[in-house]
């Protein structure tokens, strides 16, 4: 096995066994961690369950696309560093989405005093989620998030680097995914099945390559390929490449 | 017996007396004839390896010169689009099947139109083999104006500068080598291959980004920009490019060369990888299928598991030579070294990565950028790695082998496709740099670098990566005790020069150690 295919399997496994986790947790307590607390205007401890929440289902839902980019971070820096980088880069990427978090937690608390117990809210938004996710800005927004940009190797620039990429690549991933986060927020039952459907959705999507910004359809093409490849394979002669 | 056999394309001497030449070029103008939309064109094929029809200044396609006479419209639906262009494999372990596909789908095209026209319908590519003895010039069927019966030429371009831009196009050898067929991996590296091996580094589908892997970088990359060339102003040819090189006839007798390179490393005994995701390509993974128009207007599927034999494609070439025996670096290190009786006992070994470690060395501060004809920068050294690579290379052995070192060039943006980076290590100011060929790192071409840079073109901006083995030159630096030192001066010389109204920027230089420990 080369060096790079060991250190890939290393990062995978150890971010795929967090997310694993995360949702182990967040299925074992679904009205405590995942938001469902208790909403009360100036209660603090509610707002920092809601912000606990908020950072688990990040967890959850976007630590395995980040394995591309951990990798990356890994790569390009010293041995000695990598951790630090990675911690950093980490931190980045959380702390562009626990800003966005900030206003996603509010619209979610708001809607729920307004209208509790409504799912027009949550249609309103999965309406939104579903043109913003065909248009030119979301495609814009992929292909950023497959960037990987130099990173300086010494000392402070080298952990203001990191950090910056973190941020940059978190604030991409929230201009593609926020309204397809802040569904599953203002659902009023059914929110862990939603977030699993929202996963798989920007799992599936980042597989795809960078492409032109252009209105299409997007999200599930890879899962599709992936199956007509597959069976295409199971029915080809692998001697002469024909099909059976 | 394969049905189709390629040959040399400067068989009698490389003119219109040599039919394979004479009916290629009758089926580039057949497929001239039609337009964009029609998915067996000429134009459409070279939309299907890259494109840039729409941009608004050169390389836009209506900003080429002419012949040919590229079209911009019609096009065809963006469903069909995204289906068959902008497919190439570029920096990428895929490089090798996706080609061999790309040629034998435009192949059937050729040979479809050239049965029509009462030719053979056994017809074949016939590959330029520019390393062939006085065969290193373009075969002079690509450089007339007109056919035998006077009609215009197909096979010649406008856009074809040459490497010293003046028109005269051949291959200048050096920098070009065919020294990568002494390696022995397809991907990963071990005594006889460097990183990322012969076919290319493990990606998914890759349409240009990245580290380029051995063939790719030299000779395919060069010979593109040498080719190719470039003008004074800035534009450049279109073998330079690859939103633009398969508009050039020549484009592909160059790939059937390194189609044949490939057939002829395989047919030493040289394995292909055999890891699942290279045999069943990239659409196994979600991500893009490689598929090609046929002439019967349907639509071809193929993985690199059915690409990665001749037999199983029913095509040879006209001669498979035998490869030279390599020599084992490890053994002739040793010695350079020191070790004369660890060197003694190395046995030539299975070609297998062993999964040595590769860790940063040291890096420049800053990108770096690259105008005229020259641009310098200090690689600073990690004290605790530089003495992790002093210690292996004081005490080698044939179990615990001396690190080697590589110079990275990354995130290499910029618009000059055409431009070669010659790379020295520690060159002495104001001195000849042909005078020190020993401190020349290598040599890299930038084929694909504007596509690599774009945003808006379907890549994510990061530009390209090169790496060239420094190893040697480390080794006379510690011979010398000259690389306990705390940095590496990196000097690289582009040719040609890059113009003022040009762009090429190495986001960071750096050095990396590969070694076990």
């Amino acid at each position: 096995m080369t060096y790079e295919a060991r250190e890939f399997a290393r990062v995978r496994y150890s971010v795929l066994l967090l997310t694993a986790a995360t949702w182990v947790l967040l299925i074992a307590q679904p009205y405590g961690m995942a938001g469902h607390a208790h909403l009360h205007a100036g209660n603090s401890a509610a707002a920092q369950m809601q912000a606990a929440g908020w950072a688990l289902m990040l967890v959850a839902m976007m630590a395995p696309l980040l394995i591309p980019s951990i990798q990356y971070v890994r790569q390009r820096s010293f041995k000695h560093r990598r951790a630090r980088a990675v911690a950093l880069f980490v931190a980045g990427y959380a702390a562009s989405w626990m800003a966005a978090g900030a206003v996603v937690l509010a619209i979610e608390t708001t809607v729920k005093l307004l209208v509790p117990m409504s799912f027009l809210p949550a249609a309103g938004v999965a309406l939104i989620a579903v043109v913003w996710q065909f248009s030119p800005i979301k495609q814009r927004a992929l292909n950023r998030c497959h960037l990987h940009t130099e990173l300086a190797a010494f000392g402070a620039t080298a952990d203001l680097a990191v950090l910056r990429f973190g941020l940059t690549h978190g604030v991409w991933c929230v201009v593609s995914c926020w309204a397809l986060m802040l569904f599953p927020m203002l659902l009023p039952s059914g929110r862990l099945a939603a977030m699993a459907v929202v996963a798989f959705l920007v799992f599936s999507e980042r597989l795809d390559r960078p492409m032109p910004p252009s209105w299409r359809f997007r999200g599930l093409a890879s899962v599709k390929r992936m199956v007509v490849a597959r069976a295409r394979i199971q029915s080809t002669d692998p001697r002469t490449g024909s099909h059976a | 017996m394969a049905t189709y056999t390629r040959s040399n394309a400067w068989n009698n001497g490389g003119t219109f007396i040599n039919t394979d030449l004479l009916w290629y070029a009758k089926g580039v103008q057949a497929m001239q004839a039609l337009p964009l939309d029609n998915l067996n064109s000429w134009w459409s094929f070279a939309a299907l390896h890259g494109e840039y029809i729409t941009d608004p200044s050169f390389p836009g396609w209506g900003y080429l010169p002419s012949p040919p006479a590229t079209p911009t419209t019609p096009q065809p639906p963006q469903s069909i689009q995204d289906k068959y262009w902008n497919q190439c494999q570029h920096q990428s372990w895929y490089f090798l099947p996706w080609h061999r596909g790309y040629l034998i789908a435009l192949e059937a095209q050729i040979r479809a139109a050239v049965k029509a026209a009462g030719g053979p319908s056994d017809w074949a590519l016939p590959y330029w083999n520019y390393f062939g003895t006085n065969e290193s010039s373009i075969p002079p069927a690509f450089t007339a104006t007109t056919l035998p019966d006077g009609s215009p030429n197909p096979l010649f371009v406008k856009a074809r500068y040459g490497p010293l831009g003046n028109g005269n196009i051949f291959v200048p050898i050096p920098p070009v080598s065919q020294s990568v067929m002494s390696n022995d991996l397809f991907t990963g590296s071990d005594t006889k291959t460097a990183k990322p091996g012969f076919g290319g580094p493990k990606t998914g589908f890759n349409h240009g980004r990245g580290l380029n892997g051995n063939l790719e970088s030299n000779p395919h990359n060069q010979v593109h920009g040498a080719v190719g060339g470039s003008l004074p102003n800035g534009t450049y040819g279109l073998m330079s490019d690859p939103g633009i090189a398969a508009l050039d006839p020549i484009f592909y007798l160059h790939h059937c060369n390194i189609d044949r390179m490939w057939a002829v490393w395989n047919q030493a005994g040289n394995k292909n990888s055999t890891d699942p995701a290279w045999l069943n390509g990239p659409a196994a993974s979600g991500q893009r299928e490689f598929v090609m128009p046929l002439p019967t207007n349907s639509s071809w599927v193929y993985i690199p598991s059915q690409m990665d034999s001749l037999s199983k494609v029913d095509y040879t070439y006209d001669t498979l030579p035998a490869l030279a025996p390599a020599v084992n670096m490890l053994s002739q290190r040793l010695n350079r070294l020191g070790a004369v009786a660890a060197a003694a006992n190395v046995k030539e070994e299975e070609p297998v990565d062993h999964g040595a470690e590769e860790e940063l060395l040291g890096a420049n501060e800053g990108a770096l950028p690259i105008k005229g004809a020259s641009a310098a920068t200090i690689v600073k050294l990690a004290a605790r790695v530089r003495a992790k690579v002093i210690a292996s290379l004081a005490a080698p052995s044939e179990a615990a082998p001396p690190d080697r070192v590589y110079l990275y060039l990354e995130n290499v943006r910029g618009t000059q496709d055409a431009v070669s980076l010659n790379v020295y290590i520690n060159l002495p100011k104001g001195t000849n740099p042909l005078g020190h060929p020993e401190l020349l790192a290598g040599t890299v071409g930038l084929f694909g670098l504007r596509l690599a840079s774009r945003t808006d073109k379907g890549h994510s901006g990061d530009g390209l990566d090169f790496n060239l083995e420094i190893t040697d030159i480390v080794d006379t630096l510690h011979l010398r005790n000259e690389f306990n030192t705390d940095s590496i001066h990196v000097t690289i010389l582009p040719q040609p020069p890059v113009p003022d109204s040009g762009e090429v920027t190495v986001g960071r230089v750096s050095i990396y150690r590969e070694g076990s420990k």
